[in-house]
Parts: C-alpha cells; structure tokens; sequence
C-alpha cells in the first residue's frame, strides 16, 4: 500500500500512543536518525513502560535491529530490553547456565537462514526429485526440531522460530508454480510442517513467517544486497521496521490484557455516511467506490470474529435506522447476529461501552474502540484510558486495513473456544431472556431445570493445555488468586503427581460452552490440599456451575484421604465478585488470616444437590488422586 | 546549520553518542561506539539526511569525519 511521508513534528505533537502508533502504521519508515526522537516520545508518555526481554539467536546479524524493535517496543509502551547471542546457531545457548536463560527472556527470537535447516538448501531444490525432496523435508525438519527442542527444555520464553526468505525468487523463475519440482510448493508444505509440529509438540511457540513480511512490503524493498554481502544483514529499513513491529506485536499481546472485544461505530465506519443524514439509499455500501471499501473492511471483520474477538456495535443514532440496514441492506454483510452486543442510542460513547462491559462481563481494558470522529475518540481516550481507540481514516481506502498492525489483535494461541465465542454469546443473550421469563413464572431452580445442563470435569488432562494456560491468562473477574500460568508451567502441574489440576465444560440446550473453569490444587502434605487458583468465565456465572464443579473437586480429594482444605483470596481491582466465594464454600478464616475447610466437619455434598448432570472424563493415568477417587 | 554540524548529528544519533565527542578531525578507532556495525547504521543515516546512494565500496572509504565531509563536498553537498 502508498505510505503517506512520514511528518515528525506532526508526530512529536500526538498526546497518547494509539495515536501515534496509528499515525506511525500509516507512515513511510522513519529515518534511523528519527527514530531516537520517536522512540524518547513515545517511550515518555503514560503508561509507564512495561519491560519486554528479548533474548536473539541469530545465524546472521541480528545487532541492527536494535533501533527498529526498542522504537516498536516504545510505540506499544514496552521497554525492550534486548540480549543478542553470539553469532551462529551455537547450541550452548540452549543450557542453563547459558548467558540467554540468565537474560530471562520473555521471548527468544530465533533468526535462521534456509540453509541452517538443512546444508542442501544452499543448493537449488528443483534439482532434487520428488522423492528426494520428500527425504530433505523430513531431514530439515528432524534438525530444526533438535534446536528447538534443546532451546525449549530451558527457560528462554516464547519461542519465536523465523526463517529468513530467499533473496532471490526460487530457481524455476516464473514457470516455478507449475513445476513438479516447484521450490515454492516445496517451502509452503515445509512451512505447514513446521506449524504444525509446533502446535501439537512445542508448548509457549510461534512461527512468526517472514514471507508474510516480504509478501507485505515485497522483495526489492525487503532485502537491502548492499548490507547482506557487506555486513550479513538482510533488512532494509521497511523490512527491519515491519518485522521488529511483529516481533513486539507478540510481546503486547503477551503482557498486556487481552484484547477481546471489537466495538464498531456505525456511520463512517461500517459504511460510508451518515444513515440518520444520507438515508437507507444514501449511505455508500456496495461494489462502487467508496462503498466497497466498507464493505471489505465489514468482510475483514469477519476474519477477527474468526480469532476469537467478538464484535459490538456502539453508535449514537435512531435504532431503527441502524436495524434496517443491519436487516435489510442488500450489501450490508454484519447482520444482528453477528454482534454479542448492541448499543444504538443517544447516550454518551463512554456510558455505552460501560454498558458494553458490563452486559458482556468483560473488562473495558478487553476493548478495542474503533470510531471515526475526533470528538469521540479523544473523549474515550480521556475518559477510559484502559480502552484502545482506533480512528478510522477518513480516507475510505484505509478503512479496510485499519486493524491490520493493532497488536493486541494478534494471537499466540487459537483455541476450539475462540472459534465459537459469537455464537457463545449469543446463546446467552437467548438464556438470558429466558431466565427473564422463567423467574417471572417460577423462580430461578425452574429456569436452572429448564436449560438440561450437564457438567463434564477433566483432571489432569493435558489435551486442553492451551486453554487452561489461556483461562489463567485471561480471567480477571472471577479469579480468587489471579495467578497467570504459561502452557509451559501448566504442562508441569498437570504432570505433576502431588498437583490436582480440574476443569470443566457446560453443555445446556443452547450450546456448549467449551472449557470455562479451572481450579488447581497442591496436594503435597498428606491431608491437606491448597487451593492455588480457582477461576471461571464469566459466560457461565450464575448457574451454579462453579460450586458443582468446586464440590466434584472437593469431593475427590476427600476421597483421597484429604482432610482440610487452605486457600486464599487475593483482591486485585477486578476481582471483587469472588470476595465471599469461599465463606460461601464452607471456609472459615483461620488464625494465619488464611482460608481453611474442614472436609470431615464440612463434607461435600452428593452430586444431586447441583441443578445438572456431571461427568467426570479426561483422567491422565497415572494420577494418583485419579484412580483413588 | 553547516555541513559539518549536520552531519556530526547524523553521527551522534545513529552511534549514539554526544555530538561535542565528534570533531573535524574523528577517525573511527577514535570512537568505540564506532565499530563495524554502527559503521552500517551510520552509512544508511547518511544516506537517508543527505540524499544519497553508497556503493558498498564507499562504505569502507568512509571511516572518518575528514573522508565523509571530503565525499560530501564532491558529492555537491556543501
């Protein structure tokens, strides 16, 4: 896309980070003697800093990034702070007592070239059959895996695996794509391979593809030959600039709160104009310019509902209007149920997207605000700074785009769950109206009997790893200690035989709800268990799953020849609604200030007390508790 | 802002250094921070204020206050 010259005095003037990380999205790489001034401005505002380590493994230079990434970092409020490995791909690294894990790095970014993969990739492929390509695959990825795995065994982060792309096109030139041969198709299903070995096998993991950042900014524009030969480094400035924003995109989306809620204003957002002003007819949505542009943007949110965000829609207009072109206009592409929520009224943005929050239980800090107007934009931005405010331009060819390069949008982890989220709270906007109903003729056990709900608990099941290090991740609300877990340390506690890790899932006549709570117990001492964390989403609340669930778990550790139970709340600001949780579970405080159960004096109850069915699945052998209970 | 002072600024920010450590007369083994790399950086921070194209040759030629401010005036820079 044409980038805009970049204007620094411009620049220097914006008050907040959003909106110099938009103005800098739209802009022309900085020159490197402006990037300083960049990086003291953006690094100076509010708030403070948070410290992003950054450990490098590099087979090339890697040093001359330095500038790109700490400017990246300072746009997203991250102090990086950068530890760059000797050159090479030196396996002493991956050890304990290795200069890279006393970095303690939050992430390890590893620089690879093709041929560290395999030395016959600094040969042509098309030279190679089909079935020696087929061996060279399988031999690239046994030796890339090695590196990994040495690397993985140790405490060096997020692994963040790149390879650095030809800096040629591949050897067939153009006939390329239809050669049986074909280097292209050979790097996509290496790449695939590569994915996927990562996924299912590497906990805490990325491939972070750099053919995305060259197919971005293209070849000529990428690769700088002067630099390469002369000083092994491959980045020309639009390169190092873009790549240095995706590696501390991954470091935002890991330190900040989770991004998980898209709130869309109407006019001049989701179409062009003003639907109360320009009319049903008037407004520009369609195959013509500008309206198109708004209809690719409305299509490109669809591919964020696809990471699991869910879209709200929050506009200040006639709810009529807005519902008939949700309804009704032929090119209209967000329909009603594409939404988890709606506000069209004439109340200040700020109030509504409190309503927002509290209608769909999340925090404001899960929301990213995305507006036209300077007015609305500056207002939320002053009035709730935990919110992420996006300007759309008012350049309609923008539009389209205008999330692409927001970080807290990206992900490190895709779980079943997010793909259903929509849908999920749209189910619940059904329940709840029906709850409406039910406790006017009846009362809420009528209503809890009407949903046919049944609980599935897992223990020390690793198969939802993701999302059980994602729950710790992302629930504030209802969380009695808000202790955050990596996929690595949950890996370990289910693993671990004196740790009682439960979940569970809530299946009604409405839908699933995928894996919503999680309750993790320390039961090294004999007869006593702790509880280190107890959380649940807050989609569920209100059905009495978590006391089902907290029962289950109680129960089998009684079984297991527990007798008191300890635990703690720990109050952040956020996580006020579980202040009575354990006096409401049967715990008193004891001497030590802390909270205990007796399990003989206070025994859990049979099943049948719980407005559900619950089952029990998902039991690793070879967990004590397990097979006792 | 003469020739010199902008391009003892160009020095300063991409070496990250004081401009009072550069004079007329610096030569590269005068600075630490000047090593092989902050050499690249500071060739592309040439480059970009003064509007111009080095060939990797050039590069190893300009290790030096006196033989970039030289290069500039034959470059019509002054």
């Amino acid at each position: 896309m044409s980038k805009r010259k970049l204007e620094l005095d411009a620049l220097l003037e914006l008050g907040t980070r959003d909106a110099l990380r938009q103005a800098m999205r739209q802009a022309a790489p900085p020159m490197l003697t402006q990037i300083e001034q960049i990086t003291e401005r953006a690094a100076e505002m509010s708030p403070t800093m948070v410290e992003l380590r950054l450990g490098v493994v590099h087979s090339y230079t890697s040093e001359l990034l330095d500038p790109w990434l700490v400017l990246a970092g300072a746009l997203e409020g991250l102090d990086v702070r950068i530890y760059h490995a000797p050159y090479g791909l030196n396996l002493e690294e991956a050890d304990t007592r290795s200069d890279l894990v006393a970095h303690a790095p939050d992430i390890t970014l590893m620089l690879l070239r093709r041929e560290d993969l395999h030395p016959d990739l600094a040969r042509p492929v098309a030279a190679l059959s089909p079935e020696e390509q087929s061996v060279l695959s399988s031999q690239a990825l046994e030796r890339l895996f090695a590196v990994i795995g040495a690397f993985r065994a140790n405490k060096v982060g997020n692994l963040v695996v790149t390879i650095l792309p030809g800096l040629n096109g591949p050897a067939l030139g153009v006939y390329d794509p239809q050669a049986e041969r074909s280097e292209a198709a050979w790097w996509s299903a290496l790449k695939a391979d590569i994915g996927r070995r990562l996924r299912v096998g590497v906990e805490a993991s990325l491939f972070l593809d750099l053919d995305e950042v060259l197919a971005q900014i293209g070849r000529e524009a990428f690769f700088d030959p002067r630099l390469w030969y002369s000083a092994q480094f491959p980045f020309a400035a639009p390169a190092a600039h873009e790549f240095s924003r995706r590696v501390v995109a991954l470091g935002a989306a890991m330190k900040f709160p989770k991004a998980k809620v898209i709130a869309l204003d109407a006019d001049n957002t989701l179409w062009g104009g003003i639907i109360g002003e320009d009319g049903f007819d008037g407004i520009a949505l369609g195959h013509e310019y500008p309206g198109n542009a708004y209809m690719a943007f409305q299509r490109r949110l669809l591919d964020f509902q696809q990471r699991g965000f869910i879209l709200a829609l929050c506009s200040k207009n006639n709810p009529a209007d807005v519902e008939q072109v949700l309804n009704d206009h032929p090119h209209q592409i967000l329909k009603p149920g594409h939404f988890a929520a709606i506000r069209v009224n004439w109340e200040a943005k700020t109030d509504n997207l409190v309503a927002l929050a509290e209608e769909l239980n999340l925090g404001l800090d899960s929301f990213i605000f995305v507006d036209d107007s300077d007015y609305e934009c500056a207002l939320v931005r002053r009035q709730l700074p935990e919110v992420e405010v996006i300007q759309i331009s008012a350049r309609p060819v923008e539009v389209p785009s205008c999330l692409d390069r927001v970080s807290r949008l990206e992900l490190l982890s895709l779980t079943a769950e997010d793909l259903k989220k929509t849908e999920m709270y749209a189910q619940e906007r059904t329940r709840q109206q029906l709850r409406q109903s039910a406790e006017r003729n009846g009362g809420l056990e009528g209503y809890l009997a009407s949903l046919e709900m049944v609980m599935t608990v897992g223990i020390d099941d690793p198969a939802p790893l993701k999302r059980l290090s994602q729950l710790t991740q992302k629930t504030n609300q209802f969380n009695l200690t808000t202790r955050r877990y990596d996929e690595l340390h949950m890996r370990r506690l289910i693993d671990a035989s004196n740790w009682m890790v439960g979940y569970f899932s809530l299946k009604d006549v409405f839908g699933e709800s995928g894996i919503v709570g999680l309750a993790l117990f320390d039961h090294s001492a004999p007869t006593v268990a702790e509880l280190d964390t107890f959380l649940m989403s807050c989609r569920v609340i209100g059905r009495k799953a978590e006391s089902a669930f907290f029962n289950v778990l109680l129960k089998r550790l009684a079984a297991a020849g527990v007798r008191e139970v300890l635990a703690d709340y720990l109050p952040t600001p956020k996580n006020g609604l579980v202040t009575n949780f354990l006096p409401d579970h049967g715990f008193a405080v004891d001497a030590n200030g802390r909270f205990f159960r007796d399990l003989i004096a206070t025994p859990p109850l049979p099943d049948e007390a719980y407005p559900m069915a619950i089952e029990v699945a998902g039991e690793a052998a070879g967990s004590e508790l397990g097979q006792l209970a | 802002m003469d020739l010199f002072e902008k391009l003892q600024n160009v020095i300063a920010s991409t070496l990250k250094v004081t401009p009072d450590k550069i004079t007329r007369e610096t030569l590269d083994k005068d600075l630490v921070a000047w090593d092989s790399l902050a050499h690249v950086n500071l060739m592309m921070g040439l480059e970009q204020t003064f509007d111009l194209f080095l060939e990797v040759e050039d590069f190893t030629q300009l290790t030096s206050v006196p033989a970039i401010l030289e290069y500039l005036r034959e470059q019509g820079k002054a």
